[in-house]
C-alpha cells in the first residue's frame, strides 16, 4: 500500500466517493487514509473523521468489544469513525509497517522488562517500520533523555528513573494502555511438569514428563500464521516470539519465576556457558564497534562489558557450528538487515530496542566474546535474549538479493528478507522445523545435538521426538480438544470469554501464568487531530477500563494506568479505581455525553450545530 | 476432532438420503433407473466433469484468494454493518435453546443433505435435464461466488458485534468449527454460498414439482432454513444472504439456458460424421 498523492483517491472528496457508491458502501479505497483525510478537511464539511484499525473475533473476541466501546463512545461526542477490520497479520502490517491508521486497538507483546518503552517510544524511531515507535512519536528534547537515563541505571535507581518516563506517558498518551489480561492456558495431565516454565517462552515446552513416554507434545494455537511464516525478523507474524524461541538459541534465556512476594524475572545462561560479569568498559575499539551512527562513541564512560563465553561444539540445525562469528553477526545484522549495502541502513523491524543496547562486540576467539551495551546490567541482560542467527544461511540470502549493487534498495522493515518465509528457518534451538501446512499445522522436531541433552547441563531439555502446533481458531474448541486428550496444551492465551468453560477434571489442568501483555490504544501522533496531546487525552477519556475488565473480560484482566508491570508502577500512576491522570467520563459504562464533549471545546476543539466535533479551531 | 464430527455428517446424511429416497423416488423409478443408468450418466458426465473441475481450481483457489483480495482491499464489513443496523442482533434476541439446536444442525446436516439429496433424486427421473441443470448450476454458483470473494472482504456478524454471544455456533458446538472451517474462510461471507446453494435446490425442486411434490414443499422449508441459520448463527450477514438468494436466481436461470445448447455427443457424432464423409470421397 503505496500512499502517494497521485493516488486514486485524489481530488475525490470521501462524502462523493460514499454517495457513489450508493448504498453507502464505502470501499476504504487502499485504506491511504492520510490522503483521504487531506481531502475530507479541504472540503466545507469538516468533521474530525477517524479510522479505527482492529482485528475481527476468531480469537479475540475481547479485541472486537474494546474497538465498539471507543467507536460507541467516539459517536457519541461527534466524531466519525470508521472501523478497518484487518486479519492478523494485515492488522500489524498497517498498523506497524505501513503506518495506515489514526487510531488502533490491539495486543501489545510487551516486555518483561520496561525497557521495551524505550524502542516503543524513542523518536529516532518514529520513521521507522516496525515494532519500534508505530506511534511516529516525537518528542526528543524531552521523552528520549528520560529513556536514555532509564537504561542506564540499574536497581532502585532505575526504578526511580523509570517513573518520570511513565508519567509523562499517561500525560502524552502516544498509546493508552487499556488492560493486563490473565493468562490462563489448559494443558492435559498427560504430561508432568506444566508451568515450571512460561509457555510463551521455550523453557514452557521443555523438561516435561509423560508417565508412557509420549512422543508427540500437540499445542494448539488460535493463531494461523505460525503455519504460514516463522521468519525470526519479521514483524507481522508472531507477537510473542515462542516459535522463534523454540527454533533459535539466545545467550541468555527468560526464566520466570513467581513465589509469595511476586514474580521475578531473570535472564539465565542459555547459549551462554556460564553466567556473565558485566564490568566497567575501558575502552572500545572503533574497529569492532556495531553502533549506530557514525561516530563511534569513543568515550565509554557508563558502558558495561561482558565477556561471554559459548557451550562448544553447538551446531545449527544443519550441522555448522555456532561460533562468537554468528552472535556478533546477529547483533549486526539486526542493526542493518543490509549489511552496509543498501544507501541506507535498514534496521530489522524488531529486536530494535534489544540490539540498540548493544554499543561494542569484540571476538575474541571461537567461543569467547566480549559484548559493550551503553546500558545498565537489566537492559544489558535483555540485549542477551535476542535469537542467533545463523551467519552462513543469511549472509547468502543478503547476497542473494543484492544482486546489482547499483540498485539495490533494501527498504527498512519491508524488505525481502524481513518478510519472507522462503529463508530456512534453521537454527540451534532445542526444536528443528520439521514442516507446516498453511492454517493447518506447524511441525517441529527435537533437536538432538542441543546441548540441554548433554549429561552435564543441567537445564531443562526437549523431552518428546515431535511438537506440533496445530491452528484451532476457537478458545471453546482448544479446551475441549485438550480434555478430550486430543491436544496437549493451549499455546495462545485462552480468550477471557471461555475462562469458565475449563472443566473441573481430573485430565485437565488450568494453568495461569505471570503476564506482561496488554490490551492498548494506539494514536498515529503524526497527522490529523491526533497529534494533538490534547485531542489524544481527551478521547482516552472515552474508554471506561474498569468496566471493560468486569464486563468484557469477566475479570480476568487488570485495569492499567501503565503499560508496565506492577513493580515498577509509581504510588501517584497506581489504578485507584480510575485512571489517576485521564479518569473515564462517565459512570458505569455509560458516557456523560455533555461533560466528555465538554472535554473536547476544552482541548481546543469545536462544535458545529448539528453537534459534530469539527477540525477548526 | 475432525475425523469424528466428519463421520457423524455422513452417517446422518447417509440415513436422510436413504430415507428420502425410499419416499419420494419410490420403487419404480429405482427399478427403471436400474436398466437405464448407463445412458444417464453418459448424459450427465460432460457436466459433472466441468463441475468437479470447478471444485478441484476452488479448492487451490481459496489458497490464493485471501491474499489477492488484501491486495484489492475492498473490504465491506463496516459498510455492511452500517447499512443493516442491529437486523442479526433482533434475529439472535429470538434465540433460545432448542430453536439454537434446530439451525445448528440445519446449517450442517440439513444444508448437506439439501445439496446431495436432488442429485441422486433427478437421477431417478428418465428426463436427464433437471439433473443437467442443477450441476450446472452448482457450477456456476461456485465459480460466480468465487469471482465475488476475490473483490470482497468482509467477516461476518459473529466476527465483528461481540453483542452476539448466545447463539453462536462454535460457542455452542464448537466442535463444529474444524469442519466448517475446511471449507470456509472468515473472510469470505460476500455473499453466502450456504444460501445460494440451498436456494438453487429449493428453486429447481419447484420446477420438478410435478414428479417430486413433497419434495418441492420439503426443500423449500429446508431452504428457507438453511438460510435463516446462517444469519441466526451470526455467520452471515443479510445482505450476503440477500445476494446469495439472487446468485442462486441467476444461476438457477443461466443453467437453463446453459443447459443442452452444446451436446457433446451430437459435437462428437458431427465430428465422426464429416470424417466418414471425407472417407467416402
Amino acid at each position: 500500500m503505496n500512499c502517494d498523492t497521485t493516488d486514486h483517491v485524489d481530488g475525490i472528496d470521501r462524502r462523493s466517493v460514499l454517495a457513489a457508491a450508493g448504498a453507502g458502501l464505502s470501499f476504504s479505497l487502499s485504506g491511504c487514509v492520510d490522503t483521504v483525510q487531506s481531502v475530507v478537511s479541504d472540503a466545507e464539511d469538516d468533521q474530525i473523521s477517524l479510522s479505527l484499525v482492529t482485528v475481527p473475533d476468531d480469537g479475540n473476541r475481547e479485541t472486537v468489544r474494546i474497538a465498539r466501546h471507543l467507536e460507541q463512545n467516539l459517536e457519541a461526542v461527534g466524531i466519525d469513525v470508521t472501523i478497518a477490520w484487518r486479519s492478523r497479520s494485515e492488522f500489524l502490517k498497517m498498523v506497524l509497517i505501513d503506518h495506515d491508521f489514526d487510531l488502533y486497538v490491539g495486543r501489545h507483546p510487551a516486555d518483561f522488562d520496561p525497557d521495551f518503552l524505550y524502542e516503543a517510544l524513542h523518536s529516532t524511531y518514529a520513521e521507522e517500520s516496525g515494532w519500534q515507535n508505530p506511534f511516529q512519536y516525537s518528542n526528543p528534547t524531552f521523552f528520549d533523555p528520560l529513556l536514555e537515563e532509564q537504561r542506564r541505571a540499574d536497581g532502585d535507581e532505575r526504578r526511580e528513573r523509570i517513573k518520570p518516563v511513565l508519567r509523562a506517558l499517561a500525560e502524552e498518551k502516544p498509546f493508552d494502555p487499556i488492560c493486563r489480561p490473565d493468562e490462563y492456558r489448559v494443558a492435559n495431565t498427560r504430561f508432568d511438569g506444566w508451568g515450571d516454565g512460561h509457555l510463551a517462552t521455550r523453557r514452557g515446552y521443555l523438561g516435561l514428563e509423560s508417565e508412557a513416554d509420549a512422543e508427540r507434545l500437540h499445542a494448539l494455537v488460535t493463531d494461523a500464521r505460525p503455519s504460514q511464516n516463522v521468519n525470526p525478523l519479521s514483524a507481522t507474524v508472531d507477537e510473542q516470539g515462542t516459535i522463534t524461541d523454540l527454533l533459535y538459541d539466545s545467550l541468555g534465556t527468560l526464566v520466570v519465576t513467581e513465589d509469595d512476594e511476586g514474580v521475578a524475572y531473570d535472564v539465565e545462561p542459555w547459549l551462554a556457558a556460564e553466567p556473565w560479569e558485566w564490568e566497567p568498559t575501558d575502552e572500545i575499539d572503533a574497529s569492532e564497534s556495531v553502533a549506530e551512527t557514525d561516530e563511534t562513541k569513543t568515550d565509554a564512560d557508563g558502558m558495561l562489558t561482558a565477556t561471554v563465553t559459548l557451550r562448544e561444539d553447538c551446531t545449527f540445525h544443519d550441522g555448522e557450528p555456532v561460533t562468537a562469528e554468528d552472535v556478533a553477526f546477529t547483533y549486526q545484522f539486526l542493526k542493518d538487515t543490509a549489511r552496509g549495502q543498501s544507501a541506507s541502513p535498514s534496521p530489522a523491524p524488531r529486536y530494535r530496542g534489544q540490539v540498540s543496547a548493544v554499543e561494542n562486540i569484540e571476538v575474541e576467539d571461537d567461543y569467547r566474546l566480549r559484548i559493550t551495551v551503553d546500558a545498565g546490567t537489566e537492559v544489558g541482560e535483555r540485549a542477551l535474549t535476542v535469537p542467533i542467527l545463523p551467519r552462513h544461511i543469511w549472509w547468502n540470502e543478503i547476497q542473494d538479493r543484492i544482486g546489482d549493487l547499483e540498485n539495490f534498495r533494501a527498504p527498512q522493515g519491508r524488505w525481502g528478507l524481513v518478510e519472507t518465509n522462503s529463508v530456512s528457518p534453521i537454527g540451534s534451538g532445542p526444536f528443528q522445523f520439521e514442516s507446516q501446512s498453511e492454517r493447518t499445522y506447524l511441525h517441529l522436531e527435537r533437536f538432538d545435538d542441543h546441548f540441554s541433552r548433554r549429561d552435564d547441563v543441567d537445564l531443562p531439555e526437549p523431552t518428546v521426538d515431535e511438537l506440533r502446533f496445530t491452528v484451532d481458531p476457537g478458545s471453546t474448541s482448544s479446551i475441549s480438544r485438550v480434555e478430550s486428550g486430543d491436544a496437549d496444551v493451549t499455546s495462545s492465551l485462552l480468550e477471557a470469554h471461555s475462562i469458565s468453560d475449563i472443566p473441573d477434571s481430573s485430565d485437565v489442568e488450568r494453568l495461569e501464568s505471570p503476564s506482561w501483555t496488554f490490551y492498548h490504544l494506539g494514536f498515529n501522533t503524526d497527522s490529523g487531530p491526533c497529534s494533538k496531546t490534547s485531542f489524544r487525552q481527551a478521547v482516552t477519556q472515552l474508554i471506561d477500563k474498569e468496566r471493560i475488565t468486569e464486563k468484557m473480560f469477566y475479570g480476568h484482566a487488570t485495569p492499567l494506568s501503565s503499560p508496565v508491570t506492577d513493580e515498577w508502577v509509581p504510588d501517584d500512576l497506581a489504578w485507584d479505581g480510575d485512571d489517576p491522570v485521564t479518569p473515564f467520563i462517565g459512570t458505569d459504562g455509560s458516557l456523560n455525553v455533555a461533560a466528555a464533549r465538554a472535554a473536547f471545546e476544552a482541548a481546543g476543539f469545536r462544535y458545529d450545530d448539528d453537534g459534530r466535533l469539527r477540525d477548526r479551531y | 476432532m475432525l475425523g469424528r464430527v466428519l463421520v457423524q455428517l455422513v452417517v446422518v446424511v447417509m440415513l436422510l438420503v436413504f430415507v428420502s429416497t425410499a419416499l419420494f423416488v419410490g420403487r419404480s423409478r429405482l427399478r427403471t433407473t436400474r436398466s437405464a443408468w448407463r445412458r444417464r450418466l453418459r448424459a450427465a458426465a460432460p457436466i459433472t466433469i466441468v463441475l468437479v473441475a470447478v471444485l478441484l481450481l476452488n479448492s487451490v483457489a481459496r489458497q490464493i484468494v485471501p491474499d489477492l483480495s488484501w491486495i484489492i482491499d475492498w473490504n465491506l464489513t463496516d459498510p455492511i454493518h452500517d447499512l443493516e443496523g442491529e437486523f442479526i442482533i433482533w434475529l439472535q434476541a429470538q434465540a433460545t435453546p432448542s430453536v439454537t439446536a434446530y439451525f445448528s444442525f440445519m446449517y450442517i446436516y440439513g444444508y448437506v443433505f439439501l445439496l446431495v439429496f436432488p442429485t441422486i433424486a433427478y437421477f431417478a427421473l428418465s428426463e436427464t435435464r433437471p439433473l443437467r441443470e442443477l450441476l450446472t448450476a452448482y457450477t456456476l454458483n461456485y465459480t460466480i461466488g468465487l469471482v465475488l470473494y476475490v473483490f470482497v472482504i468482509a467477516y461476518g456478524p459473529r466476527n465483528v458485534m461481540p453483542e452476539l454471544v448466545d447463539a453462536l455456533l462454535y460457542d455452542t458446538y464448537p466442535q463444529y468449527q474444524h469442519l466448517t472451517r475446511q471449507v470456509n474462510r472468515n473472510t469470505n461471507v460476500f455473499p453466502s454460498l450456504h444460501t445460494s446453494l440451498a436456494v438453487t435446490v429449493s428453486m429447481l425442486a419447484y420446477r420438478t414439482r410435478e414428479p417430486y411434490p413433497i419434495w418441492n414443499v420439503v426443500a423449500a422449508i429446508l431452504g428457507v432454513s438453511v438460510a435463516i441459520s446462517t444469519m441466526y448463527l451470526g455467520i452471515h450477514w443479510a445482505i450476503d444472504v440477500v445476494a446469495g438468494v439472487v446468485l442462486a436466481y441467476v444461476s438457477v436461470e443461466l443453467a437453463s439456458i446453459l443447459v443442452g445448447r452444446w451436446s457433446v455427443s451430437a459435437w462428437m457424432g458431427s465430428r465422426t460424421l464429416s470424417l466418414r464423409t471425407l472417407w467416402r470421397r
